[in-house]
């Protein structure tokens, strides 16, 4: 499996990951400047479930954030094609079954360069209003356009501890945004006390939030 | 008279089969074209009102453009190059509805064009593009 960083107005998996150094980053190979190989970190020694594990990170640096926010429609097409041709050298020759493309939301070129390259687009939303208003209009005048798979996982939701309430909040759900729901994520207090100081899914392997995001692993394995 | 009408004759006599190759490679041609002009009155010239020399194919373009456009745009952007079957294939599409749409994006700059023997090939010419930094 490999992570790509491609939220360049916030870059934040360096960070989350604990990646001391980076020789390469991804706008290095957006910019024509870099082998994709190169920019690939290996964290497989990381991973304890024997499958592979690497990292496209996004430089974090002030300066970098300001370039790539300065780029161009032509350079945004070039970028387009460099994302779509990973699919080719990653998936079908590179040894990986899975590229992860971590967005930022919004109608920010970089998103929608990913959008185009995906073939699932996942969207994490809550029942926060300015999320479901965002996400609905996302979803009708981006994801529709562009005739993606979809999906929906609700973020952070407050008592579903019982089936009914569970059943209550999908077919809310289902009814907001008509598009199939890949999860409910509740709202952990554990995880924020964690503080993102770890990967806590890899911490906490039997914790109920790690058996809801193995579920949804699962189930997009199915899709294939 | 009759020697007149040999002699112009002679060239097929020499090379039949090269002469009506091409004649079907001009006839596949002028019904290129013929497609095209079909498509632009159906959908009233609106798509090319705004004509561009070498415009980009970036995303926000392709949000712009109407969807039966778009469909045929986003499948030869993931193909990278692909004719007019390649791409009925994937749309599911007619053969000369795709190469209509084709030719319409190359009218109006987003893709470029090339033949190869009696293929058409199209494609977005990313790199060759002005620009981009």
């Amino acid at each position: 499996m490999c992570l790509f960083d491609l939220d360049f107005r916030a870059p934040s998996l360096t960070t989350l990951l604990g990646v001391e150094k980076a020789e390469h980053w991804i706008n290095d190979y957006l910019n024509n400047a870099s082998d994709i190989n190169k920019v690939l970190i290996d964290l497989t020694d990381r991973i304890g479930n024997c499958g592979k594990f690497c990292v496209a990170l996004a430089n974090p640096g002030t300066e970098a954030i300001r370039d790539m926010s300065a780029k161009d429609r032509k350079w945004e097409m070039r970028a387009l094609g460099r994302l779509l041709a990973l699919k080719t050298s990653l998936l079908n020759g590179g040894g990986f079954d899975y590229l992860i493309f971590d967005t930022s939301p919004g109608l920010q070129y970089s998103s929608i360069n990913a959008i185009v390259s995906a073939d699932l687009i996942l969207v994490a939303t809550t029942f926060d209003r300015s999320d479901v208003d965002g996400t609905k209009r996302m979803l009708r005048e981006l994801y529709d356009l562009f005739e993606k798979k979809t999906e929906v996982i609700l973020n952070k939701v407050l008592d579903i501890s019982s089936k009914t309430s569970k059943d209550e909040v999908q077919t809310k759900l289902k009814d907001i945004y008509q598009v199939p729901l890949l999860g409910i994520v509740p709202c952990f207090c554990d995880i924020l006390k964690a503080q993102g100081g770890t990967i806590f899914a890899q911490e906490k392997p039997d914790h109920p939030f790690t058996r809801i995001l193995n579920d949804m692993a699962l189930n997009i394995d199915h899709m294939q | 008279m009759e020697r007149t009408n040999l002699a112009s004759m002679e060239p097929l006599g020499k090379k039949p089969i090269q002469v009506l190759e091409k004649i079907r490679e001009n006839l596949e041609r002028l019904n290129e074209k013929m497609e095209v002009m079909i498509e632009l009155q159906k959908h009233d010239k609106k798509d090319l009102q705004q004509l561009i020399p070498d415009a980009p194919l970036d995303v926000m373009t392709l949000l712009s453009m109407p969807d039966h456009l778009r469909k045929t745009a986003m499948t030869l952007c993931r193909m990278g190059r692909a004719t007019a079957e390649d791409i009925s294939e994937q749309t599911k599409r007619a053969r000369a509805v795709e190469s209509a749409y084709l030719n319409q994006l190359v009218i109006m700059g987003h893709l470029k064009k090339e033949r190869v023997g009696r293929k058409a090939y199209f494609f977005v010419d990313r790199e060759n593009t002005p620009g981009g930094h």
